[in-house]
């Protein structure tokens, strides 16, 4: 059953004269099952941001439509969007945006706290959570006193809380060192493989290997899209690569 | 390159910062105005013709502009620095395109120049306009006569120029230093990432209550004016490095106590306005604790100079309680003065409204609970136990008041100013007396309250008494004895030269009479008591004035340095689902907290300042403490509306960066 369900969305940037327009999204279409583990790969410029942003409700497209669990993205109040947003959204950043006036523990807490729960059952949930991300330890910690990888788990633990019907991850390898990396990579698939529904953007093949299904943008429409099919990661990677290569240089031939 | 590259980027880059440097600009040209009116204000000749005493307006002036001369410098310094901080990364990426820091410094050289340049102008223009305004002002308050004319100072405009050119010369030696200290990495890299949250520091918090609570126990508790005069700046100081302590440390303490109570903390609305005001504080305490304290420089400067400008006339009664008042120590002297005076006044066409005569004795002595001891020894740490006792007999009591008491002998009337006299006998010398009543207050024509003494009026049962009193002291004091005065008041209307004239020939007359005499005419104490007061009254609008910009310059940058640095957290918030209105709602009350905090502990400041200033008032013979309360107080409520205004100007640039 598709869990995220996105129609012709198409996002054109005006300046405030009107002046110059900038077409971000031409007409993106694809549908998400729930489950499902999918990548989203394309260059700088190609609309990959402006499409996470319009996902999260942060931004609102020019046409289209994106239906998560059936529902309309595009028609929610912006009093509704917050709620929706921390209710059924899990978000991991790049830059991670961990707060520095919390510690990790009350940035894990803080969509919780929000919803109004309270300081018990939080502390019930946060538990588990913590102890299968590694990072039971630094609960007590504050931003600066950890490193990138426990501070991108946090983020992780931060998405994972409010138990949302889908994760989305902008870029989660990009300041993170090749073992800090594999250990997210890692605990994508885990979560994953435990039901959690991912959408990743991301420009690291590395990254998208480890996905289900990688759809790749160009110019802001999908060019194409491959299924790993019960293939290792490592044939994933190089059915990626290879679209990659045909997608910068034959790709223009072909059209 | 185009020789013209350097000015027009210097041009250019004060524009690019307008929002930053208008203020900037803004405040140093005011800062040069008031420098120049009040340096021209003391080198105006006109002001020494004014009136008799004006000369002590320009003295105040004088020694005023050097005050304001030194808090340019101080000031000037802070705001660059901020500025500077600001511009750090501009500088990085000029360096990093290409530019040396040689000529960085040249373009920050030119930018120094312009501003210096802008400023002198419009200051010395604005200076020079108003400097006539405030002569006429001070003319008005000092009620003299105006003459009319343009003065413009040519000394006061070099000591301007070379004052500003010397600041504006050591700020940017400052700038320079720190260009040069940087390097182009540190310049271009974002902000501080992932400051660390301050530590509660809990004995520096008491230690800071323990400050404040003991200046404000200075304040609340110092009787005396003599002990007020040193305790003062004790009090003051302690105020300030309580008010510091408490802003920086103390604040931080109850936060974090806040949050470990889990159950208050964990709730919406108070987990991100207590998690945000700890971070918020660290940042800003200094910033808010600077406000506070010059918000209390403002309030404590204006409503006493303003309560001691509105209350002249009435100190003016109680130290001159008649137009023309004569002591003499023979009775038969009185009587040819007061005839050959009054005479005098019916001469010069004037009428005689009011006159009034008494005996009276008056000496010091040292009160010991319900004893007044008379010694010849007296040293200085008695001074506060030092009481005026004023005696004079039932019967001119009941001339002077009007009323029917009787008294049997050993008993007596007093009346006690300014603390009431709580015993029910009163020894001096042999006598014990016993207290029949406490009087209100009546006025005696030779003893005027000096109000910074404690003053006991004794009306005496007999002449008998009041004799033996008088020689018993005459004893002791030998011959720094007072004898019996006989004293004259006498009112009469008149111009103010009239009077003078006619209390030139009072003075004349009181010669002849051959007695011991002294002689005082309130017209004549008026002209040395206005200057002074007008001269503090101008003292505390310039400074008064200066202190409010401070103020305000201090509220702006800390709105526009904190809608930076905060945009980026609540966009995080934003994304984590924290919505528009909460987020909203949460810099509402953590900016409203964090900006009148500082006004309302000035308030408190200023409240607990009160009694002190108010014995300090005495001084100046201000006896009328509602006057000054109600001063205080519409100060205060001035100054509110003031910083209000300012609080709603600023923050509304600060809500355009954070939501932009």
């Amino acid at each position: 059953m598709a869990i995220l369900d996105v129609r012709n969305l198409k996002k054109i940037y005006t300046t405030r004269f009107g002046g110059n327009r900038v077409q971000a999204l031409k007409n993106v279409s694809f549908t998400v099952d729930e489950g499902e583990y999918v990548a989203i790969m394309g260059e700088s410029g190609s609309g990959k941001t402006t499409l996470l942003n319009a996902l999260a409700a942060l931004d609102k497209p020019t046409e289209g439509e994106i239906y998560l669990d059936g529902k309309s993205l595009t028609k929610l109040t912006e009093k509704e969007i917050s709620s929706f947003r921390r209710e059924n959204l899990g978000f991991v950043f790049q830059d991670f945006n961990l707060l520095d006036n919390f510690s990790v523990k009350d940035n894990i807490f803080l969509p919780l706290v929000l919803s109004g729960r309270s300081y018990a059952e939080m502390n019930l949930c946060v538990q588990p959570l913590a102890q299968k991300l590694g990072i039971s330890d630094i609960l007590e910690k504050f931003p600066y006193e950890i490193s990138g990888g426990q501070k991108q788990r946090t983020a992780v633990a931060r998405a994972l809380i409010t138990n949302p019907r889908l994760i989305l991850a902008d870029e989660p390898t990009g300041a993170l060192d090749s073992a800090a990396t594999d250990g997210l990579l890692k605990l994508f698939a885990k979560i994953n493989g435990e039901g959690q529904t991912i959408l990743m953007v991301t420009h690291s093949v590395k990254a998208a290997s480890h996905a289900g299904r990688v759809l790749f943008i160009k110019d802001g429409e999908v060019y194409h899209q491959i299924y790993r099919g019960g293939g290792s990661n490592s044939d994933m990677y190089q059915k990626i690569t290879d679209a990659l290569t045909v997608i910068s240089t034959g790709g223009g031939e072909n059209e | 390159m185009n020789k013209l590259f350097y000015p027009k980027l210097a041009a250019s880059n004060i524009k690019k910062n307008g929002k930053a440097y208008f203020p900037y600009i803004i405040t140093a040209i005011i800062t040069v105005a008031v420098f120049y009116i009040m340096r021209s204000l003391s080198l105006n000749p006109g002001i020494k013709d004014l009136t008799r005493g004006s000369e002590f307006i320009g003295e105040m002036m004088g020694f005023g502009c050097w005050i304001v001369g030194f808090f340019a410098l101080i000031f000037l310094f802070y705001t660059n620095g901020f500025l500077m901080k600001r511009r750090r990364r501009e500088f990085g990426l000029f360096n990093i395109l290409g530019m040396e820091k040689r000529h960085i410094s040249k373009v920050v050289a030119l930018e120094s120049i312009y501003i210096l340049l802008i400023s002198l102008l419009f200051g010395l223009g604005l200076g020079i306009a108003l400097d006539k305004l405030m002569f006429l002002c001070i003319a008005k308050v000092v009620r003299a006569d105006v003459v009319f004319g343009f003065f413009i100072s040519p000394e006061a405009i070099i000591n301007t120029l070379l004052l500003f050119a010397v600041i504006f010369l050591l700020v940017f030696l400052n700038s320079l230093r720190n260009i040069h200290l940087s390097k182009p990495i540190e310049l271009l890299q974002s902000k501080s990432t992932g400051e660390r949250e301050p530590r509660a520091r809990l004995i520096i918090a008491i230690l800071g209550i323990l400050c404040l609570a003991g200046g404000y126990y200075i304040s609340v508790t110092t009787k005396d004016i003599m002990t007020a005069i040193t305790l003062f700046f004790v009090a003051v100081i302690l105020v300030i490095i309580g008010t510091y302590l408490i802003f920086t440390a103390g604040s931080i303490t109850l936060l974090k106590l806040l949050r470990k109570n889990k159950r208050y903390y964990y709730k919406t609305k108070h987990f991100l306005s207590v998690s945000g005001m700890i971070y918020r504080m660290k940042q800003n305490a200094v910033g808010l604790a600077n406000i506070c304290v010059l918000s209390t420089f403002v309030l404590v400067m204006l409503s006493s100079t303003t309560a001691l400008m509105i209350g002249e006339d009435d100190a003016l009664k109680s130290r001159f309680p008649y137009e023309v008042s004569f002591q003499a120590s023979q009775e038969e002297a009185l009587d040819s003065f007061s005839e050959s005076f009054e005479k005098a006044v019916t001469n010069a066409g004037l009428t005689v409204t009011n006159k009034e005569f008494s005996k009276e004795l008056s000496f010091a002595a040292l009160e010991r609970e319900n004893y007044f001891e008379v010694t010849s020894e007296q040293r200085f740490e008695d001074y506060n136990r030092l009481n005026n006792l004023c005696f004079i007999t039932i019967d001119e009591y009941n001339r002077l008041t009007g009323e029917r008491k009787t008294l049997k002998e050993n008993e007596i009337l007093i009346f006690s100013d300014p603390d009431g006299y709580n015993y029910d006998t009163l020894g001096i010398f042999d006598r014990e007396y016993s207290i029949k009543e406490t009087v209100p207050k009546f006025s005696l024509v030779g003893s005027a309250i000096i109000s910074s003494y404690t003053y006991r009026y004794i009306v005496l049962p007999s002449d008998e008494e009041l004799n033996y009193i008088c020689e018993r002291q005459q004893e002791i004091y030998g011959d720094y004895a007072n004898g019996l005065s006989y004293n004259f008041g006498i009112d009469f209307d008149g111009s103010d030269d009239e009077k003078l004239d006619v209390y030139n020939k009072a003075v004349e007359i009181a010669g002849n009479t051959g007695s011991s005499y002294s002689i005082s005419s309130r017209t004549a104490g008026k002209e040395s008591l206005f200057p002074m007061s007008a001269s503090f009254f101008f003292l505390g609008i310039f400074l008064g004035t200066l202190f409010i910009m401070a103020t305000i310059l201090i509220i702006y940058y800390k709105q526009i340095s904190e809608g930076y640095e905060d945009k980026e957290r609540y966009e995080i918030m934003q994304k984590v689902g924290v919505s528009r209105r909460e987020i909203k709602k949460s810099i509402h009350s953590q900016i409203l907290t964090v900006f009148f905090l500082p006004l309302i502990t000035a308030g408190i400041h200023t409240a607990f300042a009160f009694p002190i200033i108010n014995r300090l008032l005495l001084m100046f013979e201000l006896t009328n403490s509602t006057l000054s309360a109600v001063c205080t107080l519409i100060c205060f409520a001035a100054f509110a509306v003031l910083y209000a205004i300012i609080y709603a100007v600023t923050a509304r640039s600060y809500y355009k960066i954070v939501s932009r």
